[in-house]
């Protein structure tokens, strides 16, 4: 498959604007003329730099191949060196598409497909048709999340069905989430963009004129007042932030706007942005961590955020900033819900640091004091910078509230499948880790809190946003108790794997038969999906052979009985399955095989 | 719960003592250059001084750190992961499960093979841990170890990473 053709003069068009004015420099510095620069000569290398870009650009287009394979996506690209990338579908983390207000114009659209490790986007397809980009972000999510379809029929039919409806099928997105209207006003006024102050900073130069003293109402300060340098210096501040702060509200409103979630079988979906749209997948089988975020205004009028991070990226990583999240912001209750229907974690019911952890943040924000008010005595006696050094101290008054703050809003829950670690008052944190997704447990000591009997235990994952955010990390517990949660993880860690590569294999056994049954599977739903989706298989003894000679047998198969039982026990016994005793020679039939 | 070979104690407290040298030879040159350029009011041998006495500290410091940090190292191969206690000020204790070791490899820098010495280190898909190192093993010993987490890893079978 090619590129949308229209790729051609977009690409060309950005690029030109780069190597147009990068040769009009050269142009500048070429020319004869010296100082002034020959019109001409500019012209001409303006001209030869949009030429090579052009050429450049058809040539990468003619040279652009992609193509799904039934396990593998491929690309072959590259004007001047070649590359051929094959990426396993299984291993795809998520599948981005993007499109700003031109290329919605154009209707084309570029897709961003990521896998775990690296840093980089894996792969990049730069444009592709928009109905061809969501058509691609479904056939590799459908890929990606059902290791166990068989391939030869139901992956057929979806293609086709793709192909002729270009579209999803009605009824199988299920809408999670949609952003109200309250939320996306509360949201734009309250979150600081980053990139705002820089606008802001453009913005304001321009309006003055490249004199920032215009802005500044001279006449309202000619008052032959004692400081009224500094009076203006707040008015420009006061200005600056205010711009800063409009821009921020508008930039947030524009990248959330119409921000919905939804659920397409085990994925999740979502689409935002009023100018440019965003949309992605997270395939929740590859959801490594959520969190949920509670910032200080937010929290106060009860709303709060919700991130699934994968191996990938977490959806905010995507433009290197960290706000943009899952859910930028709803309310308490409804992130709650969300995230219960993504992970079922338990209740909340987080356990506390021991109150001498309160006592360890008072002293350490005493002594933070006083290293200042000491430094401050400093340079206040050696020098003439400093005089007021002891107006700090009005601090130590704040000194309890912030340690009482700090300890209560820290804690954690050793769960029964979940691991909780909460933290931060400021931007309280709750991240919530599935225990078969940790990595390794650390637990940490340092010199202060081994005084009072405390430590740290950090669950790490492969998420990726904890590069950038936190980790999941109980601070502050008591030693033996942390000792304990260190091993208990580890075990959990170790049953909740034997039961997924248990439940694995049984769904290897005997997913031709648990075609559409909806295998209630309620602790785990991950797993579940594996047999899932095969539908468009019923001939079970078909299937069975395909099976029969996969590679991947299972190493230590369990007793027939306990899988009998464990079938019995499935609701939907609706398919005409064949009877217990078939059952049970087949499994036997294939243990032997086995063995062999 | 095993130690490591006494070797790397040596080791530890030369490359404390080059290090702190480094940072020493900054700051201490960094304080004559500064009262040679400028004329502050405050006393220029005292300034001089302070640093050499920062440099100093901070070298008896980092010696007595790596000297200790010998005696605090442990590590222990058990039944489905790997544990390894270490750190001097903060103490820092890390389970690595086998099903979660991505590979392992051992290592041999300059500094070890003029001892006789190996490191192996054991990778994972986590981020912040991302991988753990042991230290201070003597050849052969790194060469079975890494054969028995290799051994272990592939045991324990887990499903993918991530």
């Amino acid at each position: 498959m090619k590129l949308h053709p229209m790729s051609v003069p977009y690409r060309s068009l950005s690029r030109s604007l780069s190597t147009g004015s990068l040769f009009f420099f050269v142009g500048i510095i070429a020319s004869p003329g010296g100082a002034g620069g020959n019109l001409l000569v500019i012209g001409a290398m303006v001209v030869v730099g949009i030429v090579l870009g052009i050429a450049y650009e058809y040539a990468y287009y003619k040279r652009f191949r992609y193509e799904i394979t039934p396990d593998t996506f491929d690309v072959a690209s590259g004007v001047v060196s070649r590359r051929d990338r094959e990426v396993p579908v299984r291993r795809i983390q998520n599948v981005d598409v993007r499109q700003n207000v031109l290329q919605r114009a154009l209707g084309i659209a570029a897709v961003h497909v990521e896998t775990a490790g690296g840093g980089e986007t894996e792969i990049t397809l730069q444009y592709v048709d928009e109905a061809e980009a969501n058509r691609l972000q479904r056939q590799l999510r459908n890929g990606s999340s059902s290791r166990s379809r068989s391939r030869a029929t139901a992956g057929d039919r979806e293609t086709t069905d793709d192909l002729e409806s270009g579209d999803t099928r009605p009824g199988e997105d299920e809408l999670l989430f949609e952003i109200r209207r309250n939320e996306l006003a509360v949201l734009s006024v309250f979150t600081i963009d980053p990139g705002a102050s820089a606008l802001a900073t453009i913005a304001l130069s321009f309006a003055s004129g490249f004199d920032p003293t215009t802005l500044v109402p001279i006449d309202l300060l000619e008052a032959d007042l004692p400081g009224t340098g500094l009076i203006a210096l707040a008015w420009a501040v006061l200005i600056f932030l205010f711009a800063a702060w409009v821009l921020s509200a508008v930039l947030t409103f524009s990248r959330y706007y119409g921000f919905r979630l939804t659920r397409v079988g085990d994925e999740l979906h979502y689409e935002r942005g009023l100018l440019q749209r965003y949309s992605g997948t997270i395939p929740l089988e590859k959801v490594q961590t959520l969190t949920i975020e509670e910032s200080i205004p937010f929290r106060w009028f009860g709303y709060g955020a919700l991130a699934v991070e994968t191996a990938g990226y977490a959806p905010g990583q995507s433009g290197s900033r960290g706000t943009e999240s899952a859910i930028p912001l709803a309310e308490r209750g409804r992130v709650r819900r969300l995230a219960r229907s993504i992970e079922p974690f338990e209740r909340e019911d987080l356990e506390r640091a021991p109150l001498r952890a309160r006592e360890r943040y008072a002293f350490r924000y005493i002594g933070v004091l006083c290293l200042i008010m000491g430094v401050g005595y400093l340079l206040a006696t050696y020098t003439e910078v400093v005089e007021d050094w002891h107006a700090f101290a009005v601090l130590l008054f704040v000194v309890p509230v912030a340690a009482h703050l700090k300890w209560a809003n820290r804690g954690f829950q050793f769960g029964d499948r979940y691991f909780f670690a909460r933290t931060g008052f400021w931007r309280r944190t709750t991240k919530i880790v599935p225990y078969y997704r940790v990595q390794s447990v650390v637990y940490q000591q340092t010199l202060f809190q081994r005084r009072r009997r405390l430590a740290s235990i950090t669950a790490d994952t492969a998420s990726s946003a904890a590069f950038f955010g936190r980790a999941a990390t109980a601070y502050d517990i008591d030693v033996t108790r942390a000792l304990q949660v260190q091993q208990g993880l580890n075990e959990r860690l170790q049953e909740r794997l034997l039961e997924r590569k248990r439940r694995r294999q049984l769904d290897r056994w005997f997913d031709g038969d648990d075609v559409g049954s909806g295998v209630s599977v309620d602790d785990d739903q991950k797993s579940h999906t594996d047999g899932l989706d095969i539908d468009g298989l019923d001939g079970s003894e078909t299937t069975n052979g395909g099976h029969g000679s996969r590679k991947e047998s299972p190493t230590e198969p369990e007793p027939p009985d306990e899988h009998e039982h464990e079938r019995r026990d499935e609701p939907n016994e609706t398919r005409d399955r064949p009877s217990s005793e078939d059952d049970r020679d087949r499994t036997d039939g294939r243990d032997s095989s086995n063995s062999q | 719960m095993e130690r490591l070979n006494p070797r790397v104690r040596p080791v530890w407290v030369l490359l404390a003592i080059v290090r702190s040298g480094i940072f020493g030879g900054f700051v201490v040159g960094g304080a004559v250059a500064f009262t040679r350029g400028t004329d502050v009011g405050i006393d220029e041998s005292l300034l001089v001084w302070s640093a050499v006495a920062l440099a100093v500290v901070v070298l008896i410091v980092r010696v007595v750190i790596a000297w200790l940090r010998y005696s605090v190292w442990r590590f222990e191969v058990r039944a489905d992961s790997l544990y390894i206690e270490r750190g001097v000020l903060t103490r820092v204790k890390t389970v690595v499960p086998f099903v979660r070791v991505q590979h392992v490899d051992s290592q041999r820098g300059p500094i070890e093979r003029s001892v006789g010495l190996a490191t192996v280190v054991v990778y994972t898909a986590g981020s912040r841990s991302a991988d753990v190192a042991i230290p201070g093993l003597t050849p052969d010993r790194a060469e079975t170890l890494r054969e028995e987490l290799r051994q272990l890893a592939i045991e324990s079978e887990g499903e993918d990473a991530v």
